[in-house]
């Protein structure tokens, strides 16, 4: 349990190399690098590249890599060579004359099951939480090229 | 026995004279010429006309139920208000003939040229229509019901408030073909060539609406839609090309499905049912791209160079590559993510 506690990068700091925390992760700066955690949060002026596996993600800054989630929430960027696989996956519609929500890149989406789209369907209106799913390991060394 | 023999008619053509309100029934002038003469209110049931030269000829309000009309010559023939049901037409010349309010249920028409041909408000349930040419034709408000117009042709021609439920347009060409408010409820379309095709459907909310409802199949199709249109889908399309116009709406239903299909052009792409592509981009240029709950996705979208604006609502399945116009980089291959990759 992270009992509110969070583990913070802030912006302007950079980190290299595998991270693995027990409560959820902030980032504002730069992670460059293996990342688990419960949660991870993206800010507008934060950067994940590398392999996540998390439970949450919520991110309105960049993404680049292969991400495995239950729960994606996103706005802000995904570049080039990107994985992310989840449960769920959420992307709001913006008016047409708006601020892109999110920009992608050349990038590949596995999102949900056949099933799962078919249940959802039926119970689109409730608020039921998402099953946890368990995390198959990534396959390919991540990129981070630029869109 | 006919009111008059086949010999005392052709006299009455020879001098000029016409044929009205006379009884003709089963009488057999088949190969006669006949080009221009009235029969007009005629009862000519069962006549044998097989091959007969009846270019321009009158036969308004006439009954030629069940008469034998196989390889006529109607070019220009006036049939408004006739009765024809069960009539034999087949490899008939019928182009520009007036047929408007005339009755073909169960007439056989198999192979008739009926270009240009109006037949509006003409009923036509039942009829074999296969393989006739009604490029052109005025069909407006025709009730079609179960006819069988398989392979038939149908480019420009105007179909607009017939009712087509249950027709066989299997491999018919209805290129350009208006069909604003008509009535396909079950009407098989595979392989129907509907490009340009005009489905404004009054079932549909607004002007501009396309509708294809649940119970439609349509197979090898490729369609149009021009900018500003809104075209919804609840049937299944399978193996089909749709190009949508600027700013064209496109909905993919909860009960549709695009299977092995593509969609290309700058338009508003929703999906609530299923799409799967056939190869490739599946979806390029699409302006705009919602996958909602319960929807599906499994293929590569090519964005535009201006960036595709994306949406997902949470329970959307995708099997999805996103990639740029005119951009290999990035190694990544064209085939879309497995569905069967699953966690």
């Amino acid at each position: 349990m992270s009992n509110g506690r969070r583990t913070l990068v802030e912006e302007g700091t950079q980190f290299k190399g595998s991270l693995s925390s027990d409560c959820p992760i902030e980032v504002k700066g730069k992670i460059e690098g293996d990342l688990n955690a419960p949660a991870l949060a993206v800010s507008t002026s934060g950067a994940v590249h590398g392999k996540v596996k998390v439970g949450q993600i919520q991110s309105e800054g960049e993404l680049a890599g292969e991400f495995d989630a239950d729960v994606v929430r996103l706005s802000g960027t995904v570049k080039d060579n990107t994985v992310i696989r989840a449960k769920s996956l959420e992307v709001k519609l913006t008016p047409a004359n708006g601020k892109m929500q999110v920009i992608f890149g050349e990038c590949e989406l596995e999102v949900g099951s056949e099933q799962q789209a078919k249940e959802t369907g039926e119970k689109k209106n409730s608020e039921a939480p998402p099953k946890p799913a368990s995390i198959r390991p990534p396959e390919a060394t991540a990129g981070n090229g630029a869109s | 026995m006919p009111e008059l023999t086949a010999d005392v008619v052709l006299r009455k053509v020879k001098a000029g004279e016409k044929v009205e309100r006379a009884d003709l029934r089963g009488i057999a002038l088949p190969k006669a010429l006949l080009e221009g003469v009235s029969f007009r209110r005629s009862d000519l049931d069962g006549a044998n006309l097989e091959g007969a030269r009846l270019a321009r000829a009158l036969f308004n309000n006439a009954s030629l139920k069940e008469a034998f009309l196989q390889g006529a010559d109607l070019r220009e023939a006036n049939l408004e208000n006739a009765d024809l049901e069960g009539a034999n037409l087949s490899g008939a010349n019928l182009q520009g003939a007036n047929l408007n309010r005339a009755s073909l249920e169960g007439a056989n028409l198999q192979g008739a040229d009926l270009s240009r041909a109006r037949l509006t408000h003409a009923q036509v349930a039942a009829a074999n229509l296969g393989g006739a040419n009604l490029s052109g034709a005025l069909l407006l408000h025709a009730v079609l019901v179960e006819a069988d117009l398989s392979t038939a042709k149908l480019e420009g021609a105007d179909l607009s408030n017939a009712d087509l439920a249950g027709a066989n347009l299997e491999e018919a060409n209805l290129t350009n073909a208006k069909m604003k408010d008509a009535r396909t409820q079950g009407a098989n379309l595979k392989n129907a060539i509907m490009t340009g095709a005009d489905m404004m459907s009054a079932a549909g909310p607004g002007p501009g609406k396309r509708y294809f409802g649940k119970g439609d199949v349509l197979r090898n199709a490729h369609l149009e839609f021009d900018s500003g249109a809104s075209v919804e889908i609840e049937s299944l399309f399978e193996q089909c090309t749709i190009a949508l116009g600027k700013g064209t709406e496109l909905v993919v239903g909860k009960s549709g499905v695009l299977q092995g299909c593509q969609i290309s052009g700058s338009g508003l792409v929703t999906i609530h049912g299923k799409f799967v592509e056939r190869e490739a981009p599946g979806i390029a240029g699409a302006t705009q791209l919602l996958v909602s709950a319960g929807g599906s996705l499994t293929g590569v979208v090519e964005q535009p160079a201006e960036y595709t604006r994306f949406a997902f609502e949470p329970g959307c399945m995708l099997r999805m590559k996103i990639r740029q116009k005119n951009n290999g980089a990035g190694g990544n291959s064209d085939r879309p993510a497995r569905a069967g990759r699953q966690r």
